[in-house]
C-alpha cells in the first residue's frame, strides 16, 4: 500500500518515480482508486469512477514503460476529467438530470490528447449542472449533490469544476481537468487550495466538451503546482481542426521542458488595487502577506488598476445570449424543470429574451475592453490579486445572497480570453485555503505559469494538504 | 417582398403587424391593462427603482413576454424569480447601452470563413504525436 504522502506528490515527482520504475502505474492507480472509493463518496467528488478502464490503461502504461516506451511526464499518471468531457462509451452527464444517460461514441480532444501521452483516466469529476450556465443558488445544484471541501466538509468547493477541485485537494488523483466560462477553474482552485490554470481562449480544443458559452468556454488543468499545470497544459494545448475556435498551430501549442524550466525572463507584476471591493479578513491577511514577498522574487511589483466600464454587464449579456442558444431547446421544451436548482429551472427563460442587438453591443464593448487590457500588458507581464475575496462558504449558503460580490476581473479575464492561474497563498483563521491569482496577456500563458512557479519556489502553501479521515 | 402573396410590405406596415402580433400574445387581461399597469399591482423586484422608467417598462414587457409564452410552467415563487431575472438583466442592459460606442466600433467576434483547407484537413492529429513545437506565444 502506498503512503498517503506519495499520493499527494506532484506530477513531476510521480513521473520521476514511474520513469525510473520505482513506482508502478498499476500500483499508483490502485491506490488512487482505493482512496477515491473511500473518500470520493464522502466528498461527492466523482460523477463516476472508471476502475476497470483505469486499470486497463495503467497496465498498458506499465507494459509500455517496461518496454522502454516512456511517453513523458503524464505517462501512467491517474487523473479525473470534469463530467462535461466526452469519454467514449461512458455516461457524460454534464452534471444534470436531463443528460444523466447521455453517452458519446467518441472522446473529447482533451481526453484523446491525455490518452496519447499515457495518462490514466480514473473517473469523471462531479460538477455543477450544466456548469452553472442557467444560474444556481445552492451548492447542491448538481446531479451528484453538493461537493464537499476536503479542508472542511461543511464547506463548499465552489463551482462549477467542484469535483475537480475536491479530487486534487483530497489526493484522489494526480490531477484533474476543469473548465471555466466565468470563474469555474479559478474559484474551485482557490477554495480547495490547489493550483488551477485557465488557459488563453483557443489554446485548448473544446471538441467533445459541453458547450455553454461558445465565446467564453475554456478547458484547463487543476493540479498540485503551477509546474504541474504547465506539464498538463503542454499535453492538451494545440490547434484542432475539429474546434474552429482554436488558435493556429504556432499560437495554440505550448511546450514545457523541465530542463529548460519555464523560460525565465523576470516578470513585471501589476498588483491590482480595484479587483475586489472588500475582502474577508482572513483572506485579506493572507493576500497582504503574499503581496509582501512578491518584490523579492519579481523584477518589479507596482500598483495597477483595471479599466472602468460595464465589463460585468457585457460578460453577463454575452453569457446569457449564448446560453439561450446552447440550451435553448432544453429551456423551450420545459425539460429545464428537471434541473436541481430552483434558479437553474427559471434562469434560462430570461436568457431567451436577450436580443441580437444587445448581444452585439456587448461584443462591441468586449472589443474595446480587449484593446484596453492589451495596452495594460505593455506595462506589466502579469497582474496579481486574490483569486477570490472570500474563502470557502458553508454548504448551505444561498449563493445569490451570501456569495454575491462584484467580479470585474472575472468578467474581464473571461471576456478577453486571458490566461489566469490560482495558487494557494495561505489560510484563513478557520484553516480554509486562500488563492493568489496571476493573470496574463492573451497568448502569454507562459508568463502566468512562470509567475506561479516563481511564487511556489518561494512558498510552501501548495504542499499543504487537508487531514481526511 | 412577401413571398407568399407577392405583395410588398413596407417597414412601417411590418412594425404595425409585429406590434399587433405581440399584443395578441399577451394574455387578454394583461393586454387590456398594459404591462406597466400590471407591474404597479405587484411589488417591484429589488433594485427596480434604479432603472429608468423606460427600463422598467422594458423589463416588465420582457417578463410578460415570458409569461405569455411559458407562464403555465411557473408557480408564484418561480414567477417572482423570473421577474427578478428580467429586472436584473435590464439593469445590465441599461449600463451596457449607456457605454459610448462609435458606429465603427466593431464587435469582438468576426466571421472566420470556412476555407477549403480547413474543411478538408490534410491529416487528423496523429495518435501519440507530441504537440507541434511552440513559437513564443
Amino acid at each position: 500500500m502506498l503512503k498517503e504522502s506519495i499520493l499527494y506528490e506532484s506530477v513531476g515527482e510521480l513521473a520521476k518515480r514511474i520513469e525510473t520504475k520505482q513506482l508502478s502505474p498499476v500500483e499508483l492507480t490502485e491506490a488512487y482508486l482505493e482512496r477515491s472509493q473511500k473518500l470520493g463518496p464522502q466528498l461527492n467528488a466523482y460523477a463516476r469512477l472508471l476502475p476497470v478502464e483505469a486499470l486497463d490503461q495503467a497496465r498498458a502504461a506499465e507494459k509500455d514503460i517496461h518496454r522502454g516506451h516512456y511517453r513523458g511526464p503524464l505517462h501512467g499518471i491517474p487523473y479525473a476529467a470534469k463530467d462535461l468531457l466526452a469519454v467514449k462509451g461512458v455516461q457524460t452527464t454534464w452534471g444534470a438530470k436531463p443528460f444523466a444517460e447521455q453517452v458519446f461514441d467518441y472522446h473529447a480532444t482533451v481526453i484523446e490528447h491525455l490518452k496519447n501521452v499515457g495518462a490514466v483516466l480514473l473517473g469523471k469529476a462531479a460538477m455543477i449542472e450544466l456548469a452553472g450556465g442557467l444560474g444556481y443558488m445552492y451548492a447542491s445544484a448538481s446531479l451528484q449533490g453538493e461537493t464537499r471541501n476536503p479542508w472542511d466538509t461543511g464547506c463548499w468547493t465552489c463551482g462549477s469544476s467542484s469535483g475537480s477541485g475536491a479530487i486534487v485537494a483530497a489526493g484522489l488523483a494526480g490531477f484533474a481537468i476543469g473548465t471555466e466560462t466565468w470563474g469555474s477553474i479559478v474559484c474551485p482552485s482557490a477554495f480547495c487550495g490547489v493550483s488551477g490554470f485557465r488557459p488563453t481562449y483557443g489554446r485548448v480544443s473544446r471538441h467533445g466538451a459541453m458547450a455553454l458559452s461558445y465565446s467564453l468556454d475554456k478547458i484547463g488543468p487543476m493540479a498540485r503546482s503551477a509546474e504541474d499545470c504547465a506539464r498538463i497544459f503542454a499535453a492538451i494545448a494545440g490547434h484542432d481542426p475539429l474546434d474552429r475556435s482554436t488558435l493556429p498551430v504556432d499560437k495554440a501549442a505550448f511546450t514545457y521542458s523541465p530542463a529548460g524550466d519555464l523560460k525565465r525572463r523576470g516578470l513585471r507584476v501589476g498588483w491590482l488595487s480595484n479587483a475586489w471591493k472588500e475582502y474577508e479578513p482572513g483572506v485579506s491577511k493572507a493576500i497582504q502577506a503574499a503581496h509582501k514577498i512578491l518584490p523579492r522574487h519579481f523584477v518589479s511589483v507596482r500598483d495597477a488598476a483595471l479599466p472602468e466600464g460595464p465589463w460585468e454587464e457585457a460578460a453577463g449579456v454575452v453569457l446569457q445570449a449564448e446560453v439561450a442558444s446552447s440550451f435553448g431547446e432544453l429551456i423551450r421544451s420545459g425539460r429545464v424543470r428537471e434541473l436541481r436548482d430552483p434558479l437553474g429551472r427559471t434562469g434560462g427563460y430570461v436568457d431567451l429574451t436577450v436580443t441580437g442587438g444587445d448581444y452585439t453591443t456587448a461584443q462591441r464593448v468586449r472589443e474595446i475592453l480587449q484593446k484596453k487590457m492589451d495596452a495594460l500588458f505593455e506595462t506589466y507581464d502579469v497582474l496579481a490579486t486574490a483569486a477570490q475575496p472570500v474563502a470557502a462558504t458553508p454548504l448551505t449558503t444561498n449563493l445569490i445572497t451570501g456569495l454575491a460580490f462584484p467580479d470585474p476581473l472575472g468578467a474581464i479575464g473571461n471576456l478577453c480570453g486571458l490566461p489566469a492561474l490560482s495558487v494557494p497563498c495561505g489560510f484563513t483563521e478557520k484553516n480554509l485555503p486562500v488563492g493568489l491569482q496571476f493573470i496574463g496577456r492573451a497568448g502569454d500563458d507562459a508568463a502566468v505559469l512562470e509567475a506561479g512557479q516563481t511564487f511556489q519556489r518561494a512558498t510552501q502553501w501548495h504542499r499543504k494538504h487537508p487531514k481526511l479521515a | 417582398m412577401n413571398k407568399s402573396t407577392g405583395q410588398k410590405i413596407d417597414r412601417r406596415e411590418f412594425a404595425r403587424k409585429a406590434a399587433l402580433l405581440s399584443a395578441a400574445m399577451v394574455p387578454a387581461g394583461l393586454a387590456f391593462e398594459g404591462p406597466a399597469a400590471a407591474a404597479s399591482k405587484e411589488q417591484l423586484p429589488e433594485g427596480a427603482e434604479k432603472l429608468s422608467a423606460e427600463g422598467r417598462v422594458e423589463a416588465e414587457a420582457r417578463f410578460q413576454q415570458i409569461m405569455s409564452q411559458y407562464g403555465s410552467r411557473f408557480d408564484s415563487e418561480e414567477q417572482k424569480r423570473v421577474r427578478e431575472g428580467c429586472y436584473n438583466l435590464q439593469g445590465s442592459l441599461e449600463k451596457l447601452r449607456a457605454f459610448h460606442l462609435e458606429n465603427g466600433d466593431a464587435p469582438a467576434l468576426y466571421l472566420k470563413p470556412l476555407v477549403e483547407r480547413e474543411k478538408k484537413p490534410l491529416s487528423a492529429p496523429a495518435a501519440g504525436a507530441a504537440p507541434a513545437a511552440a513559437k513564443k506565444p
